[in-house]
């Protein structure tokens, strides 16, 4: 402290220059010769712009710093993605989450948000393929581990709707058979059509309870994910399942949607004629739709 | 007996309310006195842990700590954060708004942690100003905390309690006195904590903050993992008397016991609360040395749903 000197440097410099070194993933020594620390503050030494204690230098002191930024974050996504980091180890989670971190860095004011691109992260870092390499491997089971964690967060804090009336299996049969072709379903909130490739969902949970599982063969696995009375669940669905389903949630008229699937290449129709009642009534025993609508406005 | 500062009440010994504890508190409504939250836990939530908010909203005080506001930044005010954070207090009816003298990231980034801020009469200016903004956009005071700081600047002039004094006094805010943070600034930057808790303005002292730390040998660390120390409770001791005593919180944010340890602790403070000797308390003496730690633990902050989680069948 220097109460007579006029201060040396604007603190909007002293802030870019800290930062720059405090998030360098090789230290704050390296983190203050890159081009940014430099543009906001060319120091050579620390001492310019930090002062020393009786017990450590002024690198010390801003190392105290630059260590905790990566141990706080690190100890973050350990919490959000526990089944990658059980997948991956915890020496290779950390490398991964620290090349992340310095692609995607925080860029908002809560940490919930700190794993949002994190699968997205894995897709774009996937190793180039190997010749012979089948197109669904490894990389494809971590992308997928990922997005599931990551989904299975934003269901368990977003918004839900606890509370309020949702299109449950009366509701359901309630709808006269007339009405469903022009009808409309609108989706809860907390509801999340994943496609994914391997049934992750069956080694996130035996990392929950504890078990150390192996990663499972590929095998296309659509899943729902929904939250009810706070609890998050999970259902398989059936790939004809799956499809209806994204379909109805992106809004489109239920007629619509299964004239387009019954006439695809290929369509089952026994079996689209089999199921499409129970599927409805089992919508509605999961709590996938909040109400249905029709075109004139009306709701039910 | 003190007016309320700022129209603050004295709330009594309250306790961190963490996501671990939300079962317990759910099933037996312990006799706590007020709890804390961390703002940035709730504001966006529409899950668990906000329902958990509203029924302990319902029966206890609540007072909002948050850690995302960086006053001290040179970034611009996050209107979007405010906005949030005005909508929070109104709905848990929360009896004050508070935040840390710090800047947590600059150009857009954030760094999740709480970091200092150069002393003097330029940052002086910088703060009060967003500091009025603040409080004129949330239409209450805003209560300001000193964070445990591991660095000082050459550029600083002045010492942190004359900084937050002519802050408090400048911009008409209250303060959050960390007694630990002064315990832990105290011992990293070689001054004497009592002359900070015996210059700052008393009659602005709006709450207490308490927590253990770690003694990493050259420097302390606040890590927010344990019992508070005998030093830190007898710095409490000085608060206590001269202010007259302010709404007193326990923070125990890394290896959590349960919840009857940490309100246990918590109440220790009735020990401290007059000028003899109260029971010997089972606080250490010294903090704990260890290698190093994290300051200011946040993963906690993460809403966790590993206790809130079932599976249906396909």
């Amino acid at each position: 402290m220097n109460p007579t000197n006029p201060p040396q440097y604007a603190f909007e410099r002293i802030q870019r220059w800290m930062q720059a070194a405090v998030m360098h993933p090789d230290g704050v020594a390296a983190g203050m010769r890159t081009d940014e620390a430099r543009s906001a503050i060319d120091a050579d030494r620390p001492e310019q712009v930090v002062t020393r204690s009786k017990a450590l230098t002024a690198m010390e002191r801003l190392a105290i710093y630059g260590n905790s930024y990566f141990l706080r974050l690190l100890e973050c996504m350990r919490e959000e993605f526990p089944a990658v980091a059980h997948c991956l180890g915890a020496e290779t989670f950390d490398a991964f989450s620290n090349a992340y971190l310095q692609k995607y860095p925080s860029r908002s004011y809560t940490l919930c948000q700190l794993g949002a691109r994190f699968p997205g992260f894995l897709v774009e870092t996937r190793p180039p393929r190997e010749e012979g390499e089948p197109a669904v491997s490894w990389p494809e089971f971590l992308a997928d581990l990922a997005l599931y964690e990551w989904t299975f967060s934003e269901v368990f804090d977003g918004p839900g709707v606890e509370g309020r009336d949702v299109l449950d299996e009366e509701k359901v049969r309630a709808v006269p058979p007339e009405r469903w072709p022009d009808a409309r379903l609108v989706p809860v909130p907390c509801l999340r059509l994943l496609p994914l490739r391997f049934p992750v969902q069956e080694y996130h949970a035996q990392v929950r309870e504890e078990k150390s599982p192996s990663v499972p063969a590929p095998a296309e696995t659509p899943l729902a994910v929904v939250r009810r009375d706070y609890v998050v669940h999970y259902s398989t669905l059936s790939p004809l399942e799956y499809r209806l389903l994204s379909s109805l949630v992106a809004g489109r008229r239920v007629g619509e949607v299964i004239e387009e699937v019954a006439q695809s290449p290929g369509a089952d129709l026994d079996h689209l004629a089999a199921n499409l009642h129970d599927w409805f009534q089992r919508w509605g025993s999961l709590r996938f739709f909040q109400a249905v609508e029709w075109t004139d406005g009306a709701l039910e | 007996m003190h007016p309320p500062r700022l129209g603050y009440a004295n709330l009594g010994l309250g306790v961190g309310l963490r996501t671990v504890h939300f079962s317990h508190i759910l099933r037996h409504q312990p006799q706590v006195d007020w709890f804390e939250i961390i703002s940035e836990n709730f504001m966006d939530s529409g899950g668990r842990p906000r329902y958990v908010l509203e029924q302990v909203a319902e029966r206890y005080p609540v007072v909002m700590h948050g850690v995302s506001m960086s006053i001290g930044s040179a970034d611009p005010l996050n209107f979007d954060y405010l906005q949030k954070l005005k909508n929070l207090a109104q709905a848990v009816n929360a009896r004050w708004v508070s935040d840390h003298l710090c800047w947590t990231g600059v150009a857009g980034l954030n760094a999740h942690d709480l970091l200092p801020v150069p002393l003097n009469e330029e940052t002086l200016v910088h703060v009060r100003e967003r500091v009025r903004i603040v409080q004129d956009f949330l239409e209450r005071p805003l209560v300001l905390e000193n964070p445990s700081t591991y660095l000082t600047f050459a550029d600083s002039t002045m010492p942190e309690w004359e900084f937050l004094s002519r802050l408090a006094e400048d911009a008409d805010c209250g303060l959050l006195l960390d007694v630990n943070n002064v315990f832990v600034s105290s011992v990293n930057h070689d001054f004497d904590p009592a002359e900070y808790i015996r210059n700052v303005p008393h009659k602005r002292v709006v709450q207490f903050h308490l927590a253990g730390h770690t003694d990493c040998g050259t420097h302390r660390i606040d890590t927010h993992d344990g019992e508070v120390i005998n030093p830190v409770w007898e710095l409490y001791r000085l608060a206590h008397r001269l202010t007259g005593g302010a709404s007193t919180l326990l923070e125990w944010d890394a290896k959590i016991p349960e919840f009857p340890v940490v309100h246990a602790e918590a109440l220790k403070a009735k020990n401290y609360m007059s000028e003899r000797l109260g029971p010997i308390p089972s606080a250490p003496t010294a903090a704990p040395i260890a290698a190093g730690g994290v300051s200011n633990p946040v993963s906690f902050l993460v809403a966790s749903a590993a206790d809130s989680c079932a599976m249906a069948a396909p």
